[in-house]
This record gives structure tokens, sequence and C-alpha cells, in this order.
């Protein structure tokens, strides 16, 4: 019975050998019966060879050798590339704690603490940021072509980076930070490591999300003059969103929401109005809207 | 009162904000284009996916109509049809994946290439017996590409997944091919595709985002599972299966007769 078992064995072999053989071979086929026929006819249940077949009892064929080299290959493709996500997850944790300080530092703006006194705080961290994305650019030099394979790992830090940028724009010249000035305060070079226009555009979503929270506060402060100027703004840039034909995705759901910002915004706006609090000469030439 | 003094250094500045509605909406209108073309291209892609995806589809259910006796014309004709999917549908992205919207677009052509992958090992397999390795495939991709554009290779990501859904051709094919008697073929299948579902195990955890290939992990350890059932069956109850060989072989009335003692 044995020496069936192996001779079967060895049809299965010389069959693998064979199929390296790219040219296609019939006579395979012919081998087949032969081996029915020991395999049927040892019914025994102890030696099953349907759960302990060849595979284990034979060495392995050289198909298995060339399957394994293969897999091996991709074994050290992922671990490189494994790795290479693990250095750019460090930094993202980087950007994240930067982006913390930064936001920490911008929030008394809420207290009505000066502007310039909180600008120059927050502005610090720009140059950790700055210092920052040039690791990821660097980074990203090692496997050229493959920013959006590992775009995911720094998009939400990245966004969050273009907001607090752009807020603070705002404070200080109440214009919006536009993409190329985003890339350019960051120190990113469009040709090689660039800020990719979606993350950009979810970064001032949140940014708009940011303004109703400062206007109430400004004008619980007694800066009257604030909802006017955030309200002028946020529609300018509510419209100049609207000429964007966008998916269903996560932009969209954000620009959805920056009417809800517009909203609050206006009503501050009336209450502040209706009670004539918003009256004085510096603003009369554009109470038009 | 006490607010003008607190805004007057900031309403300066305001002077530069009357120009700016004019700067945000050209800013806006070259974000609009860019989203424009970037939403064009994907859907361009997505199509081409999708055809590829179907086309490839065809040829699996093409090789799936093999038996003892077409064995030659069937793949003939299957590896036929492949090539047309390569040349009609996997050639409308190599002009769209160029650079980095190669990672970019991923999420729109993975499908189709995943299927593609699929397609061409399956009959690689039963023609060679063998895996069809990923530079295999993406040496046959460089035709497509001229000196001016850069070629279009698969990535290790998508040929895995693509092989991760291909044991579970490979589990239909071992259920036909022990009902139409090809025990061999089936043995060989089995080995084939415990070999790969173990190889993965140790890679599957390494990849990208391995979620989508834990849950292709488990159906391929199902589809292993069935195919030892099936090799169990036959071989427990080998003898029951002869009558339904229909073999002309004559060394199968042989079987019936225990060949030891």
């Amino acid at each position: 019975m044995k020496s069936a078992f192996r001779s079967a064995i060895c049809a299965t072999l010389t069959f693998s050998l064979r199929s390296l053989n790219p040219t296609p071979h019939r006579t395979s086929l012919i081998l087949l019966p032969r081996y029915v026929v020991c395999f049927a006819g040892k019914p025994s249940p102890f030696t099953s060879m349907a759960t302990g077949e060849s595979g284990s009892v034979a060495p392995p064929s050289p198909t298995v050798h060339t399957l394994e080299k293969q897999f091996e290959e991709f074994r050290h493709q992922l671990d490189d590339s494994g790795s290479l996500r693990e250095r750019i997850r460090s930094v993202a944790l980087e950007i994240e704690s930067a982006n913390r300080l930064m936001q920490s530092s911008l929030l008394l703006i809420h207290q009505s603490r000066p502007v310039p006194e909180v600008l120059e705080k927050a502005k610090g961290q720009i140059v950790v940021l700055r210092e920052l994305f040039s690791k990821l650019a660097e980074i990203i030099r090692e496997c050229p072509g493959q920013y959006y394979r590992y775009h995911g790992d720094w998009r939400t830090e990245t966004q969050t980076v273009v907001s607090l940028l752009a807020f603070m724009h705002w404070l200080e010249t109440e214009s919006l930070l536009l993409h190329a000035e985003a890339e350019e305060k960051l120190g990113l070079n469009p040709m090689e490591f660039g800020l990719d226009t979606e993350d950009y555009l979810i970064g001032i979503c949140f940014m708009s999300n940011d303004l109703p929270r400062y206007v109430v506060n400004q004008v619980t402060a007694g800066d009257y003059d604030c909802p006017r100027k955030v309200l002028k703004f946020l529609t300018d840039l509510h419209s100049a969103f609207r000429m964007l034909n966008l998916r269903n995705d996560f932009l969209r759901k954000k620009f959805d929401g920056m009417k809800y910002d517009l909203r609050k915004v206006e009503e501050v706006q009336y209450d502040v109005k209706i009670r004539g609090l918003a009256t004085n000469g510096k603003s009369k030439g554009e109470q038009g809207d | 009162m006490l607010a003008a003094a607190a805004k007057k250094p900031r309403t300066l500045t305001t002077n530069a904000a009357d120009s700016e509605p004019n700067t945000m909406k050209d800013a806006f209108a070259k974000y609009a284009s860019y989203l424009n073309d970037l939403n064009e291209k994907r859907e361009r892609v997505v199509k081409a996916s999708r055809d590829i995806t179907m086309n490839s589809k065809k040829v699996i259910f093409q090789v799936h109509r093999i038996s003892k006796h077409n064995k030659e014309e069937v793949l003939e004709k299957a590896e036929k049809d492949l090539a047309a999917v390569m040349d009609q549908h996997i050639s409308r992205l190599v002009k769209e994946l160029q650079g980095t919207d190669f990672w970019k677009l991923r999420r729109a052509y993975s499908p189709g290439v995943q299927e593609y992958v699929e397609a061409a090992t399956l009959c690689n397999f039963c023609k060679n017996g063998t895996l069809l390795d990923l530079d295999e495939i993406n040496a046959s991709l460089r035709v497509l590409s001229d000196s001016t554009v850069e070629p279009l290779q698969i990535n290790v990501l998508d040929y895995l997944l693509g092989i991760a859904d291909l044991t579970g051709e490979l589990m239909r094919l071992a259920i036909g091919r022990i009902s139409d008697g090809e025990l061999e073929f089936a043995q060989k299948i089995c080995r084939f595709v415990r070999e790969i579902y173990r190889e993965l195990t140790l890679i599957a955890p390494k990849m990208d985002d391995s979620y989508d290939m834990k849950t292709k992990m488990d159906v391929m350890l199902q589809s292993v599972i069935k195919v030892e059932n099936a090799c169990f069956s036959v071989h427990v109850r080998g003898s029951e299966y002869i009558p339904f060989l229909g073999s002309e072989d004559a060394s199968f009335s042989l079987l019936g007769v225990p060949d030891d003692e």
C-alpha cells in the first residue's frame, strides 16, 4: 500500500515539475487514473489523504518554492512601506501636537485678548509646522509618486493646520488665506509635496465653523462691528464655495454645514443691529448688506 | 464707547478686504476647474474599471466551462478574451493614472484591476498549474504604453487582493472538477489554494488598508475548507464516486477492488 501511495506522490511531483514548463501538457492528465487507483483503493480513514495528503508529506513542489519566493518579496515590500508609514504617522502626531499648541494660544481670542498678542504667540508654531512638513516631504521623496498612498495619514492634521492658519490670516487681514498662500506659509513646494486642494477647502470649512463662536464672544466683549465684518466675509466665502461642483463626499458635507455658520452670524448681526448697537460712523458706508 | 477703542486698530485694514471678493472668486474658479477635472477623470477611471470587471468576469465564467476534454479550446478562448480586456479597457487607464494619480485614484480603479488579476491568474493556473506572478502581469502590461507615458504597473496591494478572490474561483473550479471526475486536478487546486492561504496569512496584516484583506482572508479560509472537505469526501467515499466518473478509461474498473491484501 505504502509504495502505491509513494508512486502517487511521484506522479504528482512529476506533474508539478512539468507544470513549470509553460507549454501545455496533455500527458499529465493521463497520469490521473493511476493516481485514482491507489487513492480510491485505500479507504482507510486513519491516514486520510484528503487532510494530510501529499502537500505535507512530500517535499514541497517547485511551484511552492516560486510561490514562496514571490510572497517573501511582497513581505519585504510591505514591511518597507509599513515602516515608511510608521515614520509618517509619527510626524503626523507631531503636527497634531503643534496644532494643539497653536489652537490653545488662538483660543485666547475668545477671551477678547488683543489680536496682535494672540497672533504672535500662535505664530510661534508655524515655524515648527514648517519643519514638520519638510520632514514629511523628505519621507515622501523616498517613494516618488506615492504621495496619495500615504495621504490619509496626514490628511486630518493638515486640514486642521489650514483651518488655524486661515483663521489667523483672517484676524490679521480680514481676507481669505488662499491655497497658494497656505502652501507658502507652510513652506511647501507644490511640485514635490503640495497641499491637496480638497484638504485646503475642508480646512477652510473648519475655519468657518469657528467664526460664529468668535462673533458671539466679540459682541459680548463689546465689539459690535465684528458681526458685520464676519458676515460679509462668510457670505463671500459661501458664494465662492458655491462655484464648486462637489461630489457627495466629506467636503460636500462640510460645505453644507457652512450655511449654519452663516445663519448664526446673521442672527448675531440682526440682534446687534436691531438694538442699534452697530450704528457708528465707520461702518455706515457699508451698511447696505 | 469702550468698543470703539477695541475695534479701531482692526478696522483700519478693512480697505484691503474690499478687493478680496475678486481674488477669492478667481482663486475659487481655479479650485473649481481643478475639482471638475479631477471628478471627470475619476469618472472615466471608474467606467474603465467597471468595464474591466465586467469583461474579466466573463473570462472567469469561460474558464469554468472547462471540462476534461475541452481544456485547450476553453482556455484558448479565455486567454483571447483576457487579452481583449487588456487591449480595450486596461489601456484606458494608462493615460489617466500618470504620476500621483496612480495612488490618488486607486479606489476608483482597484476593483477592476483586482478582477483582472483574478481572471489572469485563474487562466494561468488552469493552463500551467502555477501562480502567475505580479512581475509577469506587469510585463504584459508594458505593451500598452509607449515611451511617452509611464507604463501602468499593478501595485502589490491590488494584486494580493485579486489573489485573495482567486481562491474563491478556484474553490468553484475544484468542486466542478470533482463532479467531473478530475480528482487529480481538484487535489492540485487544494494544495495550491492552501499554499496561497498560508502565504497570505503572513502578508495580510501588513497591507495598507488591512481591513479589506481581513474579510477576504475569512472568506478565503472558508473556500479552502470547502475544497478540503470535497477532497475528503471523495477520498473517504472514493469508490462510491466511480459510477459517476463517466470515464471511458478501462483502469477504472479496478477501482472497486482493494489493491492491498
